[in-house]
Parts: C-alpha cells; structure tokens; sequence
C-alpha cells in the first residue's frame, strides 16, 4: 500500500512536471503599440483561441517607448516572444543581433512566401539579405479632401491638387480664419512622423533621406515653410502627430489632410462631410511621384524562450492578412492578398495607386539618427531658424558622418 | 575617523544593522546604476553588447561631444530656466496656497484635498490634458485669454519656439504647487500659536507676524521643500514626452529629456550618460542643501 502510494505520488509529481513544462512550451509573450482597433491584441487573441495550450501575454507599449523597451528587454534577456517594430527600425534591430533570423522558419513555412512580399515591405524588413521579420500589413500617405469644403469653394471635386502649386492654390482658397478652417493638415512633430510625412515631398524633387544636399529637399523644406508661414496649415502642425492632424480634418477643421489608411475608420465614423483621397501631389506637372512607406513589422526576440510557437503566431497573422483592409485600415503586404468587397473602394484604388510610390525608410541600421537629423533640420526652417539650404547640407552632413 | 567609530557603541545592535541593511540597500539600488552610469560616460558604448563594464576608455570625448552639439547652449539654458521658474512659482504659490488653507473657512480641507488629485495624476496623463488645454487653435488657455482681453491673437503655446518652454514651466508648475502646499501646510501647522498670540498682543500686524516669526520658523521646511523640488524638476520628464518632446527644434529641449532622447531615441548611450552624470552632480549639490537644512531642522 505504502509502495503504491509513493508510486502515485511519484507519477503525480512526474504528471505535474510534465504539465508544467508543457504550459511553459506553450507560452507566448507579445507587445503590441498603441494603434487602431488593436490589430496584435486582437490576433494574439484569436490565436490563443485556437491554441487553448498556449498561455497568452500581451503587453501595451507606447509607440514612441517601443525601441528603449525593446532594446532593454534584449539586453537582460526577459524579453517577450514577439514585438513590433516600425519597418525602418527593423535593420537596427537585426545588425544588433536582436532579433532572430526567420530564414530558416520561412524555407520551411507553408503559410508565408516570402516571394509574394511586395518589394518595399521585405526590403524594410530583411538585413543583410536574410529576412528578420514579417510585416503585417503595408501603407502610405495620400490626401484625403473634404468636398463639401471644395463644392463651397469653388473647386472641383473630381479635380484634386495635382502639384504643389495647386495643392498651395487650393489650400489657399479653402483656408477659412473667420470660421476656423485650414486648406491643409499634416504633421511636423519632431519625430518618426514628422519624418515620415516629409519624406515623400524631397523624394518628389529628387533628394532623398541619403541626399539631403540635393536642391530638392530644401526646395521641399521650403514649400512647407510657405505653407506654415501664410496660415494655409495651423502653426501646431510642428507639435501635431499624425492622428491629431486627423482629427481636425475630421472635425472639418482642415479641408485637406495628408495622412494614411489607418485613419479611414476614424473619418467614415467621425466625418459629417464627403470625403475622398487622392494622390499626393507631385512637385511639377508630370514630376516623379512618392510617397513613404509604412506599417509595422513583427519580429521574433533573439531572446524568445518559444520561437517556434512566435513564428506560428506570425504565420497566423499573415494568413489573415486578407482582412487587412476592412477591418484595419492597412494595405495588403503581399501580391497573393485577396481582399473580399474592400470598404472605401475609390480609397482603395487611391492607396493601391500611391502604394506603387511608396519607398522604403532606409534600411540603415542607424535609421532613428538619420531621422532625428533630418527631423531636427525640418523643424529649425519651420521655426526661421535655419534657411532651407543651410539646415538641410547640415542634415547631409550627419547623415553622411552616420552612413560610414 | 576615529571620532566617527566612537559614536557607535551608543547605538545599540539592532540600529546598527537596521543602518547596515539601509545602506546596502542605498548602495545595490542607487549606488550601483549611479556609477555604472558614471562608468558609462566615460566609455565608448555601442548599444546591445551585453552589459560589460570593460568597454573602450574614451576620457572625456563624450563631454566634449556633447558640450560641441549646436544644441547645447539651448539645453543648458533651457535647463536652467525650467529648474529656476519652475521652482520660483511653486515655492510662492504652494506658500500662499499652504497660508489660505490655514485660514478657517468652510471646505477648507476638501478643497485642499482636491488640491492634492493633481499632485497624484501621472506625468504623462497631465502632459495630455495641458496639451489640450494649449492647443493653439481650439485650446481652453487662447480661449480664456482672448476673452479676457488679456489676448488679441492665438500664441501657440507648443509651436511657438518663443513659447514652448514656457508652456512646459507653466504646466509643471501646476504639477508641482500641490506637493509644496502639502509640506509647507505641515511646516505652518508646526509653528505653535502661542508666538502669533504673544506678537499680537504686542501690537505686531499680520505683514509684521508673517516676516518676524513665520518665515524664520519655516526656514528649514522651505531649505527641504525647495531643495526636493529642485530634484523633482529636474527629473520631470514624462510631461515634456507628452507636450513638446523638447521641440519644435529643441526649444523646450531640457538636459534630462535631452539624455533620454540620445540614450534611448538614437542610441548614443555615452552621450546620453554624459548628460546624466552632469545632471547628476547638480542634484548632488542640491542634495547637500537638502540635508543642511533637515539637519537645521532637527535643531530647532
């Protein structure tokens, strides 16, 4: 009696153990950064669902905290399985050894082919010619307009701002101090987004984030310095982000608004007005058209206690990428995206169109450098402190001192 | 030294080891991360090594970088100004807060309590609820102003180079006044009303009471509450995160967010230790004042 019992409770304990470590392979840590209708909560979620094995974790970090934390979480080990990462930053990670190489996951995958990535989202997500992460999704910036503003205005709808004489022509005519109305929204903020939406207005003239000297991007820094200086944007543009240029567009407060898709569900739910998205402008008639490009990526730890089951997660996100746009606001990452009944179907047509512009952020391992110096000039003509040609050789400057 | 070991055998063993405790605990958690940083900002550091202390030896390189940044004169006086007008504001106001409510009139604590819910928000939900209370265009600060009269034109408070540190003061004065009122509140209710009594039967009025025995007696409370807020100002740091981010073009840019952003936005940890280790010795002077005038305290 006395045997058996040690033997139940050996096998108990055996039992217990086995358990343990069964929960303990099945565990999955994720950060997700604030963002709109909670995409990595909500499939972390579902995947959690499917796998009632799995132990779920997911953490909420601010966008603009998302590096440090991450960069900490490597450096002591405890880091979770899967973060996010904004696309630029991906080649910081990986020449940091941070991040794991999915190379190896992918040969094997049968849910992502990496051959069916659109170009510019692989390329923000690989280092070195190996892939380090998946993006989730994909986007970029295009003008949204209010037409019941154009219509009382006197401008034609279905002709928007094709350069940025006219997009300046426009906002003009639509600018309204009596009642409060800006011609244009966007964003300066002295950070990533900031960066991000200039971008796209040097790479139109030709310069880009590599060639700061060239006359464009002081051309480009120029026309937004006109654009503040007569009120055609509110003066907060240089505090403004992204989705508080939103806002007033929204609250028709500003008559157009360069921002992304991801700010789609926000208009149709907020906005009592007709609105439609166009093309950026470009800087001549004819002239070379860009746009940035966006989106996260998710990459696994290098630190990660399970990448097997992280990199099943990624897969399960990227199987549900078709949903991408109706539910997310974010273009399809990937040519093979079968997107059902896509809501908004003109701004569809409009991002799809600008999304062949779009060029990548980088990848340069020192990208939040480059950014800040290029942020740093943007924001020191905006405020007269610099004249455009002197602040951006500045920039090129550092950013050539980075690049070696 | 020998005079320092004689006081001991006074002390029983229990408070010599509550003491020895104390100190190891102040020596892992605070001393340690302060000379590691100190390490650190003598080193070329290239982030995501694993945490080493044998790095490259680079002198004083960092301190030269950092002081031949075209920024640096706007941080320093940027710094400079936000501690000094921070703590000039909140010293007088919590002052004048702490004597009001020590009048008697009715919801004087409850409203002394609604004082304090400022003081418990974070940073961060404060920087928030400023920003929109600064908005240029539809802020509730142009509004009042402009109605007022006191505006005829907008000032956008946090994209005006001319403004932005300001708002930056202006809001963490706001944060800080509560703490200052709490403690200088406990400082006026220490002075024993005997002395008011006894100056107002000797015919001294309230501006005469005020100089002669309040401030005297609240020399060391002020000494306390004046050196923790400089401490307090000069880590403030999540109020600048949520309001200007230093910007536009580093106008509201102040050495302790400037160290965050090279440590943790580029990635230029020597840098970023640097700065902190200057910031560090300011707060070691302060901190100094701080004990003196605790130490007074004791006295008294």
């Amino acid at each position: 009696m006395k045997k058996n019992m040690r033997a139940v409770c050996t096998a108990l304990g055996l039992a217990f153990t086995l358990a343990n470590a069964a929960a303990l392979a099945a565990s999955l840590s994720v950060w997700a950064v604030d963002e709109p209708d909670n995409y990595t909560e909500k499939m972390a979620r579902e995947f959690a669902k499917l796998h009632p094995d799995v132990q779920l974790q997911v953490r909420k970090v601010g966008f603009s905290a998302l590096n440090d934390e991450a960069m900490r979480a490597v450096m002591s080990g405890n880091g979770p399985d899967v973060i996010p990462v904004d696309n630029p930053n991906t080649a910081m990670f990986a020449a940091r050894n941070a991040l794991l190489d999915l190379t190896p996951y992918l040969v094997k995958s049968k849910v992502i082919d990496v051959k069916q990535i659109f170009p510019g989202p692989l390329k923000n997500a690989s280092w070195n010619g190996k892939v380090y992460a998946i993006p989730r999704g994909t986007n970029t910036l295009a003008l949204y307009y209010n037409e019941d503003q154009f219509k009382a205005a006197g401008l034609d709808p279905n002709k928007p701002p094709q350069t940025w004489d006219e997009l300046y022509a426009y906002a003009k005519k639509l600018t309204n101090a009596q009642k409060n109305i800006y011609g244009l929204a966007f964003s300066a903020v002295g950070d990533e987004e900031g960066v991000f939406q200039f971008l796209p207005f040097i790479q139109a003239t030709g310069a880009d984030w590599d060639k700061l000297n060239n006359p464009g991007a002081a051309r480009a820094a120029a026309f937004w310095q006109k654009l503040l200086d007569d009120k055609l944007a509110s003066p907060d543009t240089l505090s403004h982000r992204q989705s508080e240029a939103a806002a007033t567009f929204i609250n028709g407060n500003a008559a157009m608004d360069i921002n992304g898709p991801w700010e789609l569900m926000a208009v149709e739910k907020g906005a009592k007005f007709k609105w439609r998205v166009a093309l950026l402008p470009t800087e001549k008639a004819g002239g070379t058209k860009a746009s940035a490009l966006g989106e996260q990526n998710h990459a696994i730890l290098r630190t990660a206690k399970n990448p097997q089951v992280a990199f099943e997660f990624l897969e399960y996100m990227y199987s549900q990428r078709g949903r991408n746009w109706n539910e997310f606001g974010m273009l399809p990452p990937s040519k093979d995206t079968v997107t059902k009944d896509p809501k908004w179907p003109d701004a569809y047509k409009t991002f799809n169109e600008q999304m062949q512009y779009a060029r990548p952020r980088g990848p340069n391992p020192e990208w939040p450098k480059v950014s800040k110096a290029i942020s740093t000039a943007v924001q020191s003509v905006l405020t007269h402190q610099a004249d455009p040609k002197k602040a951006m050789d500045a920039a090129y400057q550092t950013v050539q001192s980075i690049k070696k | 030294m020998n005079k320092l070991f004689a006081r001991f055998p006074k002390e029983s063993g229990f408070e010599i080891t509550l003491a020895v405790f104390a100190l190891a605990y102040l020596l892992v958690f605070a001393g340690l991360p302060l000379l590691y940083n100190i390490v650190l900002s003598f080193q070329q550091v290239d982030l995501m090594e694993p945490a080493t202390l044998l790095r490259p030896f680079a002198g004083l390189a960092n301190y030269h970088d950092i002081f031949s940044r075209p920024e640096a004169r706007q941080v320093l006086v940027n710094t400079l100004l936000f501690v000094g007008l921070s703590l000039a504001l909140q010293v007088v106001i919590g002052f004048l807060l702490a004597l009001l409510f020590l009048q008697d009139f009715p919801f004087a604590t409850f409203m002394r309590g609604l004082f304090l819910a400022g003081w418990i928000m974070p940073g961060l939900v404060v920087g928030v609820i400023w920003k929109l209370l600064f908005a240029g265009d539809f802020g509730v600060l142009n509004d009042l102003l402009m109605r007022s009269g006191i505006l005829h034109d907008r000032i956008f408070w946090l994209s005006d180079p001319a403004y932005s540190i300001y708002a930056v003061i202006i809001a963490n004065v706001w944060l800080g006044v509560p703490f200052n009122m709490l403690l200088l509140s406990v400082g006026l209710a220490a002075i024993p009303g005997d002395l008011y009594e006894a100056a107002e039967l000797d015919g001294a009025n309230a501006l005469q009471r005020f100089f002669g025995i309040t401030l005297p007696m609240m020399k060391a409370t002020l000494g306390a509450v004046i050196s923790l807020g400089a401490i307090m100002t000069m880590q403030q740091f999540d109020l600048i995160a949520a309001l200007t981010q230093g910007g536009p073009a580093n106008s509201s840019q102040v050495a302790q967010y400037w160290s965050w952003q090279l440590s943790f936005q580029t990635f230029e940890v020597s840098a970023g230790s640097a700065v902190a280790t200057l910031m560090m010795i300011l707060v070691l002077i302060v901190a100094v004042f701080y004990v003196r005038s605790t130490r007074n305290e004791r006295m008294v």
